[in-house]
């Protein structure tokens, strides 16, 4: 009975393993875990069918659990597009020569990092987080993942640059929380007290009544920086037609379901060009973390 | 081979000299008796002379050596594994040919023991596994036989039959024993050990107990 | 007493513990640990076993790597024990079981990607390592008489069918089969990187805060766990075995390309491959030791010390549970199933789930490591004190503990200890991923950016300081000659 079943499972998955590589050119895409992975799942899945359907091939969204793991994905040809964030598609796009960024959310091109506070430190919201320095200093602090624009490169750079230490002197800890959604979170609960994220996932999330505003406040917000992007790899076309890179980008840059749109959040999605990115590539050279 | 000469036998342990310098020639159809008290030495002859006739020989030792884990049919096969290819003895390990399970049969029966060929021998009495380890050393076949208190184990009847058996299947023998009666019974030849030496050696018809119990 | 050396060996590690306690970070930094921790324990208590589609399957691929993982580790362990006692095969087996398998996985996913490959080799070669160790330290235990009665040209691989494998077949039988149980929570926690195994949802529950969802998949892996005896029969190993690799998911396919560029590009060091030759490599090999190899080692030697010490007063208190010599059977029962569930829970899943509720500091992976090793080594002690036959006069309660029990069992006790003091070093430079500051953070961080020139050498120092403790820990083992059998 247990055999039987055994050998019918087996021949089953056996099909599918035939299956799978007879259709060996499935476009694949993947994204940073930038936020809970249920979200990015109903996000992207909705994606992948949207490109399908625009582009006649079968398109395949793969989540993973770290920017690096994204980047790797993109750099091992594993898959052929992401959406990255801005460090983490200047890091892929040095990886692979001849990638592109194609395209940006509108708010892509002037976002921002929030820096939060849990209320039980007493901390108000300033213009200038100089004048935080003193009420910052010694308490705990998390960023989103090691690898995110938001969530570390742009707060590290501005803790840097106006208290002129390294996050790890200034604060008494500093943690790494993984994500947007667990920063705000971990604050929320006063797990860390001082928290950096995303400026569009707070906005969301308040939009969405997901956040106890009596725990938690934005107390500052960074200059504005150019952050994610869609970015493909430069040889798809050789392996799926000529005119593929530019079929995907007409995709992207058209996409007008609303609620797809509003799941990332985005208005819109416009053109983007390498160049843009310079700014960032810039800042995480100074503060080490590009070679 | 079946007969053999040596010299210069010596073994130390831990410094101290337990046996030899001693010389031992034996004619083929000799069938010898080690007897001495225990600590005299017998064993360690034992193992020395198996060394020196480079292993061709059936021994029986007394700790008998038997895989405990495997049945009495593999403890007694062992004997000719060197007779087989190695894809022949690892067939006959999962599962043994018919010619050799009714040969091994056959050989237990004559111990009075074919009921136990497939009973680990980890869960036998130690006359049963005792009898094991003289099957094995028949079934090898050597031309001479060295067993260590072959019969320590076994009650009267079994032990005259089993010494019995030794003495038709081998032309040449050494065995060690400590029941002088069966030595003289069922040898041509006795040799007495008393501290690493040979202390008596005689064919065993000019000898009664008596001159035998001396060395005790 | 003080004169035991035992007793002034412990004292010795109590003290090093204590001077560590002085340096680590040990706090609770979450504002409300224990209503989190209630929620968490609301949530194992309400598991919803329905929450996710890909649950079931995870499970599966769980199974399946842990089937093929384990089965070419123990295939390529018994070959390499056949030459064990060649030097070079000793410091290679020793190297490749220093690396734990969330590294190797790390390492493979760099140019392997999201390929079942990945997940097989991440078990199977730190396994290989084990268990060429611990085949070969259970042959050599293997009478050597009966090879010595043999024909002389008996041929070796008859000899060795014959004569040493089935006296202790049971043994192998029995370490393989507890292998297969650590394969189980090896191939779980690979899911935190990201192969389709439980550990990828259960991270994903988690750091959501779906305690329902969580403890479904904490259910379901302890009734794994615990079920093995009555699913893996010898008679249905081999269908597992052949079974299990088309149950490992498609992922994605391997480019072999990138085989090539990772280990002639990537690793480099970057002074090397940007042409500076070794007038670059000095300063880069300085500044990466100064500033992360060496915080990492200290970090992971005073956790490591803490732990250890945590683990054996933990394993003290834990082993009664299961005494015969105490209470009564309600109560052994209760401390069956808390021990089981201690020791079944991966400590790297343990310390996640501790971190999410206490916040960040060394508290969580103290804690953690002392539940897993302790569950284990408390097990052990505890079934051991019940071959222990007590005089009718003997003390009850506390006495009976600290005069008839303690001193029978604590020089295994201690060998246990030391036993599983490389394997909690392993755990803890790997807890780092989570974001303590020991070895594995920096490496994960390497990894993060990209740098795997970096990332290989922080390993090769997690290697090597690992190969130091084993060391230590086998001399101190013989120093107090302290009997094991590998069986933990």
């Amino acid at each position: 009975m247990a055999l039987n079943l055994i050998r019918k499972l087996m021949i089953s998955s056996l099909f599918c393993f035939t299956a799978a590589s007879a259709s060996a050119e499935t476009f694949v895409f993947t994204a940073i875990p930038d936020e809970d992975e249920t979200k990015l799942v109903e996000r992207f899945k909705g994606v992948a069918d949207y490109l399908s359907s625009e582009l006649d091939v079968e398109v395949r969204y793969i989540p993973v659990k770290s920017y690096a793991a994204a980047v790797s994905a993109f750099r091992n040809n594993q898959v052929q597009l992401a959406w990255f964030g801005g460090l983490s598609g200047v890091q892929a796009r040095r990886l692979v020569p001849g990638s592109e960024a194609i395209a940006q959310g509108v708010e892509d091109q002037a976002f921002e990092t929030y820096f939060i506070a849990n209320t039980s430190t007493g901390i108000k919201p300033a213009d200038e987080l100089s004048s935080l320095e003193d009420e910052l200093r010694g308490k705990t602090f998390t960023f989103g993942s090691k690898g995110s624009t938001s969530g570390r490169l742009m707060p590290e750079f501005y803790i840097r640059d106006v208290f002129g230490a390294q996050p790890e002197d200034f604060f008494s800890r500093v943690g790494f929380s993984g994500n947007h959604t667990r920063t705000l979170r971990l604050v929320e609960a006063g797990t860390y007290e001082v928290g950096a994220l995303n400026f569009q996932v707070w906005e969301k999330e308040l939009a969405d009544g997901n956040i106890d505003t009596d725990a938690v406040q934005v107390i500052w917000t960074t200059p504005a920086y150019p952050d994610y992007q869609w970015t493909i790899r430069g040889d798809v076309n050789e392996r799926f037609g000529d005119g593929f890179k530019q079929r995907v980008t007409e995709a992207l840059l058209n996409l007008d379901d609303q609620k797809l749109l509003e799941s990332f959040p985005r208005s819109d999605f416009i053109p983007a060009s390498n160049d843009d990115y310079e700014p960032i590539r810039k800042t995480a050279e100074e503060i080490g973390i590009l070679d | 081979m079946s007969g053999f000469d040596l010299t210069g036998l010596t073994a130390s342990f831990g410094g101290e000299r337990v046996i030899g310098p001693l010389s031992l020639r034996v004619k083929q159809g000799e069938k010898v008796a080690l007897v001495g008290k225990s600590g005299a030495g017998k064993s360690t002859l034992i193992r020395l002379i198996h060394e020196r006739v480079n292993r061709e020989s059936s021994l029986v030792p007394q700790d008998l050596g038997l895989v405990n884990a495997l049945p009495v049919f593999h403890n007694v096969f062992m004997g000719q594994l060197d007779k087989h290819s190695t894809w022949y003895n690892t067939v006959t390990l999962v599962r043994p040919f018919s010619r050799d399970r009714d040969e091994v049969r056959k050989l237990l029966k004559e111990l009075g023991m074919s009921e136990k060929l497939w009973i680990p021998t980890a869960s036998l009495s130690g006359g049963q596994r005792q009898r094991v380890a003289i099957a094995r050393a028949l079934y090898r076949n050597a031309p001479v036989l060295l067993a260590d208190e072959p019969i320590s184990a076994l009650d009267g009847p079994m032990a005259h039959q089993v010494m019995e058996l030794l003495r038709e299947r081998f032309a040449t023998s050494i065995v060690a024993l400590h029941d002088v009666e069966m030595a003289l019974k069922y040898c041509n030849r006795i040799v007495g050990i008393q501290d690493g030496q040979v202390a008596l050696d005689e064919t065993s018809d000019r000898l009664t107990a008596s001159d035998i119990m001396s060395l005790y | 007493m003080l004169s035991s050396p035992t007793v002034r060996t412990s004292l010795i590690f109590v003290a090093v513990a204590l001077f560590s306690l002085l340096f680590a970070d040990i706090a609770i930094t979450a504002s409300n640990p224990w209503r989190d921790l209630g929620n968490f324990f609301l949530g194992v208590i309400t598991p919803n076993f329905f929450s996710s589609e890909g649950l079931m399957t995870a499970l599966l691929r769980t199974v399946a790597f842990a089937f093929v993982g384990v089965a070419l580790g123990s295939v390529c362990g018994f070959l390499l024990s056949l030459v064990y006692r060649f030097l070079p095969v000793r410091i290679f087996c020793a190297f490749i079981r220093a690396i734990h398998e969330l590294f190797w996985a790390l390492i493979f996913l760099q140019f392997f990607g999201f390929h079942p490959l990945t997940g097989v080799l991440a078990i199977a070669i730190p396994y290989s390592g084990i268990f060429a160790k611990v085949y070969s330290e259970i042959l050599d235990e293997v009478d050597p008489e009966p090879g010595r009665l043999l024909p002389p040209r008996t041929g070796v691989i008859a000899a060795f069918l014959y004569t040493r494998i089935p006296d202790c077949w049971v043994q192998l039988r029995t370490y393989t089969a507890y292998r297969l149980e650590c394969g189980l929570r090896s191939s779980a926690i690979l899911g935190f990187v990201g192969l389709p195994t439980l550990g990828f949802y259960l991270e994903s529950s988690f750091s959501q805060g779906l305690y329902s969802d969580a403890g479904a998949m904490l259910i379901l892996f302890y009734v794994l766990i615990a079920t093995m005896p009555l699913w893996v029969r010898p008679r249905l190993l081999p269908v597992y075995v052949l079974g299990a690799p088309f149950f490992l998911g498609e992922g994605l396919p391997i480019v072999w390309g990138n085989v090539e560029r990772f280990f002639t590009e990537d690793i480099v060091p970057s002074p090397l491959r940007d042409g500076e030759g070794l007038g670059g490599l000095v300063p880069w090999l300085s500044e990466l030791m100064v500033n992360e190899a060496l915080p990492g080692i200290w970090n992971t030697v005073i956790l490591t010390q803490i732990a250890l010490v945590a683990t054996g007063i933990l394993t003290l208190l834990a082993f009664p549970l299961i005494s015969n010599h105490f209470g009564g059977p309600v109560r052994r029962t209760s401390g069956h199933v808390f021990l089981v569930i201690a020791r079944s829970t991966p400590e790297y899943i343990l310390a996640y789930i501790l971190l999410q509720l206490w916040g960040p500091s060394m508290l969580p992976a103290v804690v953690a490591l002392a539940l897993h090793n302790g569950g284990i080594i408390g097990h052990l002690i505890g079934r051991q004190t019940n071959t222990i036959r007590l005089r009718p006069d003997a003390p009850t309660g506390f006495n009976r503990y600290s005069w008839e029990l303690v001193p029978r069992v604590y020089r295994s006790f201690l060998a246990f200890l030391f036993y599983r003091w490389e394997i909690i070093m392993r755990e803890t430079a790997i807890l780092g991923i989570l974001g303590i500051y020991t070895l594995g953070f920096y490496v994960d961080s390497a990894i993060q950016n990209i740098r795997f020139d970096r990332a290989m050498i922080l390993i090769l120092i997690t290697a090597l300081l690992n190969i130091g403790i084993d060391t230590l820990g086998r001399y101190i083992r013989r120093k107090l000659a302290l009997q094991t059998m590998p069986t933990c």
